[in-house]
């Protein structure tokens, strides 16, 4: 329709404008027409709108590291303790590479996950620290990552098969180092358990059982937490993997699968079993808090990350931390039980694709990547900053704590690792809207039917639009 | 209530003074102001209740809460370590020094621009000073967040001179930019409070100016003053009130404000106060206890301003109504 008015207005053809990233053509003048005003508003806000999803290609990089230089690195360490351990590795790194000039901007942890994509997108460090899984692969197919096969290749030979598998994007590239991990489990007070001749159970008609007896010790068999939204998908991880293994999660986290498929039902009719022996008000508690009740002996067992010990830690008491313990959540007598699945969400760093310095930093960045892969490294940032475990396999096992021995233990036994939920799905789907609102919709009546909450957890899905 | 019943009954006529007006003090104490006092002290405890709640907190390490709760008695004894913590951890002052920065050229900018086009406004008669005034005013309608993903491109592809570097220890004030760009710069922010908070500034002073009578401005243009002039000296010194209670509420909101720091930073050692608490938070163990004191401590700059500011503040809120 703008064509005949066109027509009657012929316009001088030297003065146009190109919209950038839309290649529409628009007449620049000065008696531009209301309609020619809301064009331009329109095409410009879907330009800015395309440039925001970025998206470019991949260029081929060089292969070599390089010494001396600089290099930059975008860090969410912030509290003091790892921030001490990572300064200290990155004074190590500088002396190791020729003195390589490293500037570390330290943005707290919230902070660096909420603006990571306005930060990828600017002008970012050449090096960032960021988490495996789909947040990993989201941002290596947007084109704001660079793919590193060329360092991998170097130090491939000092990890195992699943954490390789956990570094490649959808195009079979590398585009992370993973440098510490830690695992979901069953966790307990050996005091507590040996006080009441507990034992630790295998299968789930134990676990139950486990469970009343403990209440009727008394205890509050399972300390359970979900304010925050997120605990409890670890349960719902893990019940998943149980009943309905690996390959079925993964394709339910990516879309793959449907949200009612019967096997979805068949998790939360088991999750129903023990929501009974779960802590009063836990939709209100924070995990923290769910921890103290662990602590306090007022709870038998807890689910969750190896950061409980954290707050154990915290307590300043030796004697408390060194009474507890976990154990892999047991198995439910489904053919899925061999894969030994469990959530051990992985941290690594990755290198930027939009850094401004990283033309001239690209070799410094591939060497910080090295030198991060090696085992001593992770070792002496594990002594600074325990917590997570070093990923390397020529990391020095004699300075982990028993706590962190066995957690490294059990994650080498088991078969099949996923992220954590939220690092495995989409962040949309994933996040308060989501996935978490569904999960506390039914724990707050887990035992009726669910089949309108899995149905409306699909039409959610199905309402995301592509990533 | 009693002052005013005391003061239009006189003693000689008190026999005759109805049953239901109150009694002088010291006559004993009515039902009625029992309550009274019972609501307001109960109000009073209901409203400083969170905050002696943090104040115990602070007060407390993290041992003593984890290990006994936060409803219980000091078992660890209070102390200011958490205070301490915070200002040496989380390098307070350094942070306090770039909300400072922000924060002070943005008020002083905003009062500036916004005076200038409320007394544009409201002591001139053209014709389109109030459109002018509309279209400020509408301003203020605009959600900033409609705004950011183009916002934060033109950020990204404005290039801004770097000129020279103000050290101060480790504080590093660029003039204008680091980076050639807008994005990531103070003074990206400082302009973008300006052009969020000028709408709202020139809705309120104009609304004060409008109660300056046009015949101030007039005897000053037969007495020859420039129209610069007339705003520098006439009507900015008449607006004192209404402009100390706007830098009061704008440095207050600027003080407060998270969202453009978020988008439009980058690097963590340019974040205003509100962050150096974030700081404070692992990936999963908070120290509520040491956030507590950092909260605290981070309120204490705009509770210092309200009690400087007070008194202008007041008058401001006040004085327009009396003359209207």
């Amino acid at each position: 329709m703008d064509e005949s008015r066109e027509d009657e207005f012929p316009r001088r053809p030297d003065r146009r404008i190109t919209v950038p990233h839309t290649g529409v053509d628009l007449p620049l003048d000065l008696d531009l027409t209301r309609r020619d005003i809301l064009k331009i508003a329109g095409y410009g806000s879907l330009a800015a709108f395309i440039a925001a999803c970025g998206g470019s290609n991949p260029t081929t990089s060089t292969s070599v590291t390089a010494t001396g230089g600089k290099m930059s690195l975008g860090s969410y360490q912030s509290d003091s303790v790892p921030k001490k351990a990572l300064a200290d590795l990155v004074t190590a790194f500088q002396s190791a590479n020729g003195g390589t000039k490293v500037t570390v901007n330290t943005v707290d942890h919230g902070t660096f996950q909420n603006q990571i994509t306005s930060y990828l997108q600017g002008t970012p460090e050449d090096v960032f620290t960021w988490f495996s899984g789909h947040r990993m692969r989201f941002f290596a197919s947007k084109g704001l990552a660079t793919p590193i096969d060329d360092v991998w290749n170097a130090v491939k030979s000092n990890y195992t098969e699943g954490f390789a598998n956990s570094v490649k994007g959808d195009d079979g590239h590398v585009y992370a180092v993973p440098t510490s991990y830690y695992p979901w489990a069953v966790f307990y007070r050996k005091d507590v358990f040996a006080q009441h001749n507990y034992t630790v159970p295998t299968n789930w008609d134990d676990f139950k059982a486990l469970c009343a007896k403990m209440k009727t010790d008394g205890l509050i068999p399972i300390a359970f937490a979900d304010k925050d939204g997120w605990p409890a998908m670890g349960t719902f991880d893990i019940l998943n993997l149980r009943l309905n293994g690996y390959d079925f999660h993964v394709g339910l986290c990516t879309g793959q699968q449907k949200w009612t498929d019967p096997k979805v039902t068949s998790v939360f009719k088991k999750w129903a079993e023990i929501t009974p022996y779960y802590s009063p008000a836990f939709a209100g508690l924070t995990w923290q808090q769910a921890a103290d009740q662990l602590l306090r002996k007022q709870a038998g067992m807890y689910l969750l990350g190896l950061f409980v010990s954290q707050e154990f830690l915290a307590s300043g008491s030796a004697a408390d931390l060194g009474q507890l313990d976990f154990f892999p959540f047991p198995h439910v007598g489904s053919p899925y039980d061999a894969e030994e699945a469990l959530d051990a969400p992985i941290d690594v760093y990755m290198v930027t694709k939009k850094s401004p310095s990283l033309s001239s930093d690209t070799g410094q960045a591939k060497a910080f990547m090295e030198y991060i892969a090696k085992g001593s490294v992770q070792t002496q940032y594990f002594v600074e900053s325990p917590g997570a475990i070093p990923t390397a396999n020529d990391a020095d096992q004699s300075k982990y704590d028993p706590l962190t021995k066995k957690a490294a233990d059990i994650v080498s036994k088991a078969k099949k690792i996923t992220q954590f939920f939220d690092r495995d799905s989409r962040p949309d789907f994933a996040g308060p809207n989501g996935m978490q609102q569904f999960l506390l919709k039914y724990l707050a009546n887990p035992t009726s039917d669910t089949m309108s909450l899995q149905t409306s957890m699909q039409s959610f899905w199905d309402s995301l639009g592509p990533e | 209530m009693s002052a005013i019943a005391s003061g239009t009954a006189p003693s000689d006529r008190a026999a005759l003074r109805p049953a239901h007006l109150p009694r002088r003090a010291g006559k004993g104490i009515r039902p009625g102001r029992v309550i009274l006092h019972a609501f307001l002290i109960a109000m009073t405890a209901l409203w400083v209740f969170p905050l002696f709640w943090a104040v115990y907190s602070s007060l407390r390490p993290i041992s003593d809460t984890v290990k006994n709760g936060y409803v219980s008695w000091p078992a660890g004894g209070l102390s200011l370590d958490n205070y301490r913590t915070f200002w040496t951890e989380a390098d307070l002052p350094y942070f306090y020094a770039n909300t400072l920065v922000i924060v002070v050229p943005s008020v002083i900018l905003i009062l500036l621009l916004a005076s200038m086009v409320a007394f544009a406004c409201t002591q001139f008669s053209w014709r389109f000073n109030v459109t002018v005034l509309m279209i400020f005013t509408a301003g203020n309608l605009l959600p900033p967040q409609v705004i950011i993903v183009p916002l934060y491109h033109i950020y990204l592809s404005t290039p801004i001179p770097s000129f020279t570097e103000l050290d101060v220890g480790r504080f590093a004030f660029p003039f204008f930019s680091d980076n050639n760009l807008l994005y990531d710069q103070y003074i990206g922010i400082m302009l973008i409070h300006v052009v969020f908070q000028t709408g709202f500034a020139t809705f309120v002073l104009s609304n004060y100016m409008k109660t300056i009578s046009k015949e101030i401005t007039e005897s000053a243009i037969m007495d020859g003053a420039h129209v610069l002039r007339i705003w520098w000296n006439i009507v900015l010194p008449l607006c004192r009130p209404a402009l100390a209670a706007m830098a009061t509420l704008l440095f207050t909101f600027i003080y407060n404000d998270f969202f453009w720091a978020l988008i439009l930073l980058k690097t963590g050692d340019k974040r205003p106060i509100t962050s150096a608490l974030n700081n404070l938070q692992g990936e999963f163990f908070s120290n509520n206890n040491l956030i507590a004191a950092g909260a605290l401590l981070a309120a204490v700059p705009p509770i210092l301003i309200y009690i400087f500011l007070q008194k202008q503040f007041i008058a401001g809120l006040t004085l327009g109504s009396t003359k209207g």
